[in-house]
């Protein structure tokens, strides 16, 4: 089960509330390659997984996406607040107000509400473990974007936070795939579906 | 020049017996026992492993966080959280094993100590006062939650 932990990961602090950032990283709340993605991905794909370590790795890794998408929910909360009509009249963030106001809604800055589709669970561990690597890839570039249109430091603080993590997860992710694949048959580890067949 | 040939001999990784395995993607194991960051440094730089931080165009945070009781449980917790993922995938680096714990028991300490305060993180946590205090403070997503940070 889960039990709330009254704190963020990392703390976040944005002393300037800013519309059109706002509308940028929303992305990473509901978007293609956002941290709600990531989250349901992992703690969705452990379950046809056949070992303990890739379980075990999911399941910690997936965890702190749901942290993640607390911080990205934080940010988007601080830059939306004290908000008044005319700042949002003229900001790239009024299509989303219009649906949204200020709430936080997982969609992706191009609009696209939040969709499974943009995530698979393939229930063969191999391909389930590329697919993360992928993913973490993706996620890594999405902050590299947002860095490159984003000149706050109280914001970039955290996304330079965010976007290490991905790093960190595509490293465990293929180390652990390594270690998947020294379990399997080393003249063909494609024989046979570990989900399915040990 | 050939350009399979040249690409060979560019690759300093040297070459793979004729037999290996292919079509596999491949991601370098760390070491055991790496580098470390203490926990402070390791949160603002986003991993306790300087050999992972790989910031994109040296954009890199260097002051860090005032030592608050909540910043330093943070620090505490995700340098808790960094060596769990090492150890799943490196679970017999006995000296990571051992910083884990000692990470657990200075967790667990302070976490205690930051409840008692009126502070509860969890519904698990014991608090000293009479009152119901899981609504009293912000909430963690807030401003005011966060500014001493």
């Amino acid at each position: 089960m889960f039990l709330y932990n009254k704190k963020l990961q990392y703390p976040v602090k944005i002393a300037r509330p800013n519309p059109r950032l706002a509308s940028i990283i929303i992305s990473q709340y509901g978007g293609p390659d956002g941290e709600l993605g990531a989250s349901l991905r992992y703690l969705s794909q452990r379950y046809s997984m056949p070992f303990d370590e890739q379980k075990g790795l999911l399941t910690d890794i997936g965890v702190e996406e749901l942290g993640h998408l607390e911080m990205i929910g934080a940010i988007i909360h601080q830059l939306t607040r004290n908000l008044k009509d005319k700042d949002i009249e003229n900001s790239p963030l009024a299509p989303y107000f219009v649906d949204h106001t200020v709430g936080v809604y997982p969609t992706a800055a191009s609009g696209f509400p939040y969709s499974a589709a943009s995530m698979q669970v393939k229930g063969d561990p191999i391909a389930d473990l590329c697919e993360d690597l992928g993913a973490e890839q993706k996620a890594r570039v999405t902050y590299d974007n947002i860095l490159r249109l984003s000149d706050d430091p109280d914001v970039n603080d955290v996304i330079k936070f965010l976007r290490e993590r991905e790093v960190v997860h595509f490293q465990r992710f293929g180390e652990s795939l390594q270690q998947l694949r020294e379990k399997l048959n080393q003249k063909n580890v494609y024989c046979m579906n570990p989900s399915m067949d040990l | 020049m050939d350009y399979r040939k040249s690409e060979q001999m560019s690759c300093k990784m040297g070459k793979l017996p004729s037999k290996a395995p292919l079509a596999n993607p491949y991601v370098p194991f760390q070491m055991e026992n790496p580098a470390r960051y203490d926990a402070r440094k390791g949160l603002i730089r986003g991993t306790l492993y300087p050999g992972l931080d790989l910031p994109f165009r040296g954009m890199v945070n260097t002051k860090e966080k005032p030592p608050t009781p909540k910043n330093e449980l943070q620090a505490i917790g995700f340098a808790l959280n960094e060596l769990a993922l090492y150890l799943d995938t490196h679970p017999c680096d006995s000296e990571a094993l051992e910083l884990y714990r000692s990470y657990q028991k200075k967790y667990h300490d302070m976490m205690m100590k930051y409840s008692e305060d009126c502070k509860p993180l969890t519904h698990a946590n014991p608090v000293n006062h009479k009152s119901y205090t899981w609504l009293s403070d912000p909430w963690p997503w807030e401003y005011a939650a966060n500014k001493e940070g």
